[in-house]
């Protein structure tokens, strides 16, 4: 009985709120934040290594941004959609060869010690540069890090390198680490990659496997008056069905990276005191991508290739595998992405005809069965998404006499099957652009790369001009020159089809009502935090 | 004769026989009824059932006939639960009467192997082999025999033991007859009805077991699985819960099915038995 009052006073509470939201549209939800609370989120993997300097992924950031911060953040409204926060400024060098860094002043590690240049030197030279995923590529030509003073780091490099990568590549890939921590013993042991020591405004508490993350509120953050929040506790929720209804029960109050299940949100927005945001991902915009292995010959052939982009109907793969929230692809960069982004490609609307009679020509006639040949296809398992987007795919290509075989495999399988064993003949991939082409996309289709290197071109695709359009962007320093060169890469890329570029999708959060700042920066779900808070 | 009308007499026996009777018909009828790839994409998706008479069931996430697919998947239910329960009885039933009427050191063996078998349980050794092989139709019906073939080994040993002490096959010594010979000629006919009792538990769990595989993902992909359809609609369970109902109603059916016709069966015979 108490149980129900309880829900109709929320309900009610609800209700006034709405009703107070239509009458004062501009003041509906402009609350002054609330100092203290627990916010508690559902989390659906367990990544073992927390160290984002280490790992760069949005699996790892999701925990540790809260805890060890970067030089700068993405932000909507900053210059160059930057905002500071271990560094004030940034100076790029007009020879390429140098950025300077000036950091900002009385910011201390969780263990009381300063934060100093020094701390920056170590995690650019011996962590992002030797160890991180995305750093290799970024920091390649990183030779040495002077720090003139203790907060001044001045980056070196031996070839000239663009400042508009380093400058796009900051919010992932700069997590700055503690130097006298890490400089003992070996640093992929160490045990505070487990257990992370940052500056951030959370400190890293506890971990119970299976169970939960917490993190506690650090009382000497540099943010005035941050963080809010008194801790976060990250509930570890894997099956994503169960995530919906712990919003709905009050178990936790928010749920990021589409922990709802897409089918899910039409149902949850119209539950009292949950909101559904599809905002704040803006920088983490993953890409619906037909990864091909061009060792077969049959897709050795453009025309192949083409017949495959024509059979595809991309408006179709948006409504139904991602619900409406996704956009078509024209090419190997996101629509939403504001500095480099061209419409002006080859495009392949859907037309099955036209597919039919691209193989025709190609020499593939079908056979009496109606098949042409048969290829195997490898959705990878990461998403519902990627998978059902598979079973489509095997369906248009059957419409078009390609017999596609589904092969399913768990992650680790399907990272060796496909980027070290090269035993596919179709993969369905979803890479990350990270707001920069040389970051993680040009390594899709560049040549040369050593087996084994998860999320780059392991489908033997091998074009000279295509690779040397890549070095020469990686190379050129005049910015709207590099813009150009990345405008000229998608064509290319667009009209040789090493991949086939389907969809756009980022993430949706579902949140109590009660839970302010949410979704304020490009990079929400992935940033630290320091401003949210629990009103009510 | 009689023994059909004995049968027919069991009411669970028959309502048993008549679910087992409509799902081989609809295994059957698959392609005639729904020709061409039954996970072809047919309608607008989510259509809830009973909307379109030309997709009766409605349609899943991605649009696709969910009344063809029940029957394709009766098809692969049906052939992967009795292709599973042939083979464990096959090997049962041959490793059992070796055992049995080798004796020794061979019996040894042969029950060790099957001790170690019967310690693992049988749903994470089918778990186990298919992620490793990889899944097929093949090696799913494989992985589902390699955790159900101790069972009959052991009723067909213990039988044995109780046969091969018999006249009959003393006098087949007598006449100098291969021991294999008598073991498969004389033995193993005499000790197969005990085991064959044991066919519709082994095909019941053989389904529930198939559709559990394809639930979590190691089922054959390319084709449709009643498992299968249960685990796509799971994520939309709160919306569509007819993806996850229909499959799941279709297989209670047919467990039940086969399991109340074997039980008829073995009753029947064991009637029989007792008045003779």
């Amino acid at each position: 009985m108490s149980g129900f009052t309880i829900s109709r006073r929320t309900m009610l509470a609800g209700s006034a709120m709405l009703l107070a939201s239509t009458a004062m549209p501009d003041t509906g939800w402009a609350q002054t934040p609330k100092k203290g609370g627990r916010l508690v989120l559902a989390a659906d993997s367990e990544p073992r290594n927390l160290n984002p300097a280490i790992v760069a992924s949005n699996g790892v950031f999701f925990i540790s941004s809260k805890i060890v911060e970067t030089l700068a953040e993405a932000s909507f409204d900053g210059k160059d959609g930057l905002a500071p926060r271990l560094a004030l400024s940034w100076e790029g060098a007009a020879d390429g060869l140098s950025v300077t860094f000036k950091l900002r002043d009385g910011v201390k590690w969780h263990d009381g010690k300063p934060f100093t240049s020094a701390d920056v030197a170590f995690s650019a030279l011996q962590i992002w540069k030797p160890l991180q995923n995305l750093g290799r590529t970024v920091f390649k030509d990183l030779a040495a890090v002077e720090t003139p003073d203790d907060l001044t780091a001045v980056f070196k490099f031996a070839k000239p390198t663009p400042f508009q990568l380093i400058r796009n590549a900051l919010p992932a890939l700069s997590s700055v680490v503690p130097k006298h921590i890490y400089e003992v013993g070996k640093i992929e042991d160490n045990p505070a990659n487990n257990a992370p020591i940052g500056t951030g405004p959370f400190k890293f508490a506890e971990y119970k496997a299976g169970q939960y993350y917490r993190l506690t509120k650090n009382a000497d953050y540099w943010g005035k008056d941050e963080p809010y929040l008194d801790e976060i506790i990250y509930q570890v929720l894997p099956d994503r069905t169960s995530a919906a209804s712990a919003l709905e029960a009050e178990e936790i109050q928010l749920a990021a990276f589409s922990a709802v299940p897409l089918a899910d949100l039409d149902r949850i927005s119209k539950v009292p005191g949950l909101k559904v945001i599809s905002k704040g991902y803006e920088g983490l915009t993953y890409q619906l991508v037909v990864e091909i292995n061009h060792r077969r010959k049959e897709l050795a052939d453009l025309k192949v290739r083409q017949a495959i982009a024509h059979a595809i109907d991309k408006d179709f793969v948006v409504k139904t595998v991602f619900l409406g929230y996704a956009t078509t692809a024209t090419g190997p960069v996101p629509k939403n992405d504001p500095q480099f982004y061209t419409a002006d490609v080859p495009t392949y609307p859907f037309d099955v005809a036209k597919a039919n009679a691209l193989l025709d020509e190609a020499g593939y006639k079908k056979g009496p069965d109606g098949k042409r040949f048969t290829l195997k296809l490898l959705p990878a398992p990461y998403f519902n998404e990627t998978k059902q987007f598979g079973d489509y795919l095997r369906q248009a290509l059957a419409a078009i006499g390609i017999d596609a075989q589904l092969v399913n495999n768990d992650s680790a399988a399907h990272i060796k099957a496909v980027y070290t064993d090269h035993a596919f003949d179709l993969a369905v991939g979803p890479p990350v652009f990270r707001g920069d082409p040389a970051i993680s996309t040009t390594i899709l289709v560049q040549s040369g790369i050593p087996d084994g290197v998860p999320f780059s071109n392991q489908g033997g695709y091998k074009n000279d001009a295509l690779d040397a359009l890549i070095a020469k962007a990686s190379e050129t320093l005049d910015t709207t020159a590099r813009t150009d060169l990345y405008k000229e890469f998608q064509k290319e890329v667009a009209a040789d089809l090493p991949l086939i570029n389907v969809a756009e999708w980022s993430f949706i959060s579902v949140a109590r009502d009660t839970v302010g700042n949410i979704a304020n920066n490009p990079r929400w779900a992935v940033s630290n935090w320091a401003d949210t808070y629990l009103a009510g | 004769m009689s023994r059909f009308r004995r049968f027919l007499r069991t009411p669970e026996a028959v309502a048993g026989a008549i679910i087992l009777a409509a799902l081989i018909a609809m295994a059957l009828s698959a392609s005639l009824l729904f020709p061409g790839d039954p996970q072809a994409i047919a309608g607008p998706a989510l259509l809830p059932p009973f909307q379109d008479w030309s997709l009766p069931l409605g349609t899943d996430r991605l649009g696709r006939d969910v009344l063809a697919e029940l029957f394709h998947g009766a098809r692969t239910s049906l052939a992967v639960g009795l292709a599973a329960a042939a083979a464990a009885l096959a090997v049962g039933s041959v490793v059992g009467t070796l055992a049995g009427f080798a004796g020794g050191f061979i019996d040894e063996v042969l029950m060790r192997i099957t001790d170690a078998f019967q310690t693992v349980p049988s749903f994470l050794l089918a778990l186990a082999f298919v992620s490793v092989v990889g899944p097929s139709l093949g090696i799913v019906v494989i992985a589902i025999a390699l955790g159900t073939w101790t069972g009959p080994a052991r009723v067909a040993r213990a039988e044995v033991l109780s046969i091969r002490e018999r006249d009959y096959v003393a006098s087949a010594r007598a006449i100098g007859m291969h021991p294999l010979a008598i073991a498969f000629r004389e033995v193993l006919p005499n000790a197969l009805p005990p085991v064959l009792a044991m066919s519709s538990v082994i095909v019941a769990a053989a389904i529930l077991t198939e559709a559990a595989l394809s639930f979590l993902g190691l089922g054959d992909p390319n084709r449709v699985t009643w498992g299968g359809m249960i685990a796509e609609g799971r994520t939309v369970l709160r919306t569509a819960p007819f993806l996850s109902i229909v499959p799941g109603i279709a297989l209670v059916l047919t467990v039940l099915g086969v399991y109340l016709a074997g039980e008829g069966i073995v009753e029947t015979t064991a009637v029989r038995r007792g008045l003779q």
